[in-house]
């Protein structure tokens, strides 16, 4: 058991240092910053700039339908500053171009609502409606939202001019072009004759409880890797490990007792966070032990990086990079249509996505427990070859 | 001063190259923005995507491809497995003269809303050429998150330099060499000065590089210069002081983690809160270094703005400079 006696040496040390501290400390920031300024269901943020070159009375009707039928919601009017600028607008249809030329700072106010979903009630964005076409042009321009008119012909028709920054797909302004093709009826006489199939009841995470997955994987886990190979640098700075060679402990006891030092770090400082928000959600027997087995592959892999150095300074290159690379599935994590195979493959997406699942409460078990077992293996595979080197070198 | 300043800089650059420590933090930027370079257009493209069946008429999926991204299998079976999948993907299926789309349930509203009205669109005919709508375009070429990740970048760069001088203190003072410096003609003004350096120009270097490789070349880069250098002299300072009240790379590392979050919640902070809730994020620097860059690389900065936040984070960067004045000249009198 003298793993455990080191264990126990290792914790009482650690919980003696700055550290330990700093990670509750930021647990604890973490949570109060999610429970007080991260919404649950926050509104959307698009936002647009509108001027409509329609008589008074068309203006009135279009605004009394939209608020009958809970597409839109009034709010107080808003003072804009429009900004200098000087800009060319290009036509994609016609090719013609138009110069706006250096304006001086101006405020103006603008007609506010929200826009609605008429079903949930869920806020979209927010619209501005503009007096006068080159002030939504100028808006649209300086802040980088969409802009638009809306113009009705002497027999009643209406036509629509966008007004888009220019890195917008193809297919983005391909369908912003058909959806003024057919009048409303004949849309929604189609659509109402479709069905649709709801296959499966997966709850989503709200906005504040989709950050918990990435909080454990990087401030968590991630950070194990991180904070091991700073243990190991300070104990070869001060001879620790030298200090092993001639005690009856073996460089595997010491090295397994690091990563349980970092495992219990972790698993306090994700329950700070994990407990509070998620409360009764999540199966907690399967999440410490995946969150167990994560630490435990990361904390690996940064004692393996350490064996190659003998200063952090010299580790810093690799350690940022191998950080780095495995912070980009939180992308894909926020941005589903961003998933591309190659992305699959690094070791915090599926942390990510059983995490994700685990917070839900509707985890894959089968997916959960096939990854700790192929995260416990890896760790124990990087684990020998630390140990390996360790004892080969013994210094370095 | 300046000159043993500069050799003690010299010392330090002659150090880092032998440690392979000065390419580091010259390339890790530069695979940063490459990173950025390749991934950019994948993360802004979001088109939606829909499953249809490959057995459909080619007609059908050319027209909807027009207007999504199309994911194509070969029986029912698996498109269902596809829309069971994390992302928000719904299936389209011809049934009779109709159509059946194949959701999971809890995607957002959109999904299944855009796959209904692409089949609408597609049975009515409806083309651009029947379209009552043009398109007016600014034709700019660097989408917004773009920006925002290069923004991130410049800050994550900045604070590089300042970790670089903290471990850089930490080691000096196991290695006793600051006890060394105390008994040399450099003084301790020349000896922060000279350690600074370093990290400071190969951050500013790292910064030009990269924004050069992004495609940036038409910012005004005297603007985006003078931030850098601005914020650096924060930066600086707190490197110093982590360093200073550091007694090993532990505490330094855990310093580290605690200035990440000013500046985590410096960029959140800007990007998502409300226009009326942005003053409860005046009190950092890292707050208006973003703000001007965000203005600078969207190419919409004033001289006259970018004046008044350099201002703000030179006077903040002295008064905490003359707050922690005392103690890292103590620290490095007592190493």
């Amino acid at each position: 058991m003298k793993w455990l006696s080191t264990y126990v040496k290792e914790m009482k040390i650690a919980s003696r240092g700055f550290y330990f501290y700093i990670e509750i400390f930021v647990a604890v920031i973490a949570l109060v910053i999610l429970l007080v300024a991260v919404k649950e269901n926050p509104e959307g943020k698009s936002v647009e700039y509108l001027y409509n070159d329609l008589p008074s009375s068309v203006k009135e009707e279009l605004l009394a339908q939209d608020l009958a039928e809970g597409n839109i919601r009034l709010r107080e009017d808003t003072e804009l500053t429009i900004r200098p600028s000087s800009f060319v607008l290009k036509n994609k249809d016609t090719g013609m171009t138009e110069s706006f030329g250096l304006n001086p700072e101006k405020t103006v106010m603008a007609q506010t609502y929200q826009k609605l979903n008429p079903e949930t009630g869920e806020v979209l964005g927010i619209v501005y409606l503009l007096e006068n076409e080159e002030d939504m042009i100028r808006m649209s321009y300086n802040t980088g939202n969409i802009g638009a008119t809306t113009t009705m012909d002497a027999s009643g028709n209406f036509s629509y001019k966008y007004v888009l920054q220019g890195y917008e797909t193809a297919r983005y302004e391909e369908v912003l072009y058909i959806i003024h093709t057919f009048a409303n009826d004949d849309i929604e006489a189609i659509k109402e004759q479709q069905s649709t199939s709801v296959i499966g009841a997966a709850e989503r995470l709200n906005n504040r409880e989709a950050v918990v997955p990435l909080f454990i994987a990087f401030s968590g886990a991630l950070m194990g890797f991180f904070i091991i190979m700073s243990y190991v640098f300070l104990d070869k700075s001060q001879g620790v490990i030298k200090a092993f060679a001639v005690t009856p402990a073996s460089v595997w006891t010491y090295l397994l007792t690091k990563t349980l030092v970092i495992l219990t770090t972790v698993i306090i400082s994700s329950s700070i966070v994990v407990i509070p928000i998620m409360k009764l959600k999540p199966n907690y027997l399967l999440f410490y032990v995946f969150l167990a087995a994560s630490s435990f592959v990361f904390s690996c892999l940064g004692l393996l990086v350490a064996s190659f150095f003998d200063t952090i300074s010299k580790a810093f290159g690799v350690l940022y990079l191998i950080m780095i690379g495995l912070m980009l599935p939180a992308f894909s994590y926020y941005i589903s249509s961003f998933d591309p195979l190659w992305i699959r493959f690094l070791p915090t997406y599926p942390l990510l996505e059983g995490l994700k699942g685990i917070m839900q409460g509707q985890a894959d078990v089968s997916y959960v427990l096939s990854y700790t077992a192929i995260f416990i293996a890896s760790g124990f595979i990087l684990l020998a070859l630390a140990n390996f080197r360790f004892k080969r070198t013994l210094t370095v | 001063m300046l000159s043993k300043a500069f050799r003690i800089f010299r010392k330090d650059a002659k150090i880092a190259t032998r440690d392979a420590m000065l390419i580091y933090i010259i390339v890790i930027p530069i695979i940063l923005a490459i990173g950025i370079l390749l991934f950019a257009p994948g993360i802004t493209d979001s088109a939606t995507t829909v499953a249809m069946l490959s057995s459909d008429s080619e007609n059908y999926i050319e027209y909807i491809e027009t207007y999504a991204k199309v994911e194509r299998f070969s029986s029912a079976e698996e498109l269902e497995r596809r829309v069971l999948k994390r992302d928000d993907v719904a299936a389209i299926m011809q049934e009779g003269d109709s159509y059946r789309v194949i959701v999971e349930g809890n995607e957002g509203p959109a999904s299944a809303a855009m796959a209904k009205l692409l089949n609408t669109f597609y049975e009515l005919g409806a083309t651009k050429e029947n379209s009552t709508a043009e398109i007016l375009s600014f034709e700019k070429t660097v989408p917004p998150l773009k920006t925002k990740l290069v923004n991130m970048l410049i800050l994550m760069i900045i604070m590089l330099s300042g970790m670089i001088i903290a471990l850089g203190i930490v080691e000096e003072k196991s290695d006793n060499t600051i006890s060394a410096m105390n008994v040399s003609p450099a003084s301790q003004g020349a000896f922060i000065l000279g350690k600074s350096l370093l990290g400071g120009s190969v951050a500013l270097v790292s910064i030009i590089i990269a924004l050069l490789i992004l495609g940036y070349y038409d910012i005004n880069w005297l603007m985006i210069i003078l931030m850098g250098l601005i914020t650096m002299i924060l930066t600086m300072v707190i490197g110093f002081l982590q360093g200073i009240n550091s007694s090993d790379v532990i505490e330094a590392a855990g310093g580290v983690k605690l200035v990440m979050l000013p500046i985590a919640a410096s960029i959140a902070g800007y990007e998502l809160l409300a226009d009326k809730w942005q003053w409860t994020m005046y009190w950092s620097p890292f707050y208006w270094s973003y703000k001007a860059n965000d203005l600078i690389l969207a190419k919409n900065a004033q001289w006259g703005e970018i004046l008044f936040y350099s201002g703000i984070i030179l006077v903040i960067s002295l008064i905490i400079y003359i707050l922690a004045m005392p103690k890292i000249r103590k620290g490095l009198s007592n190493s």
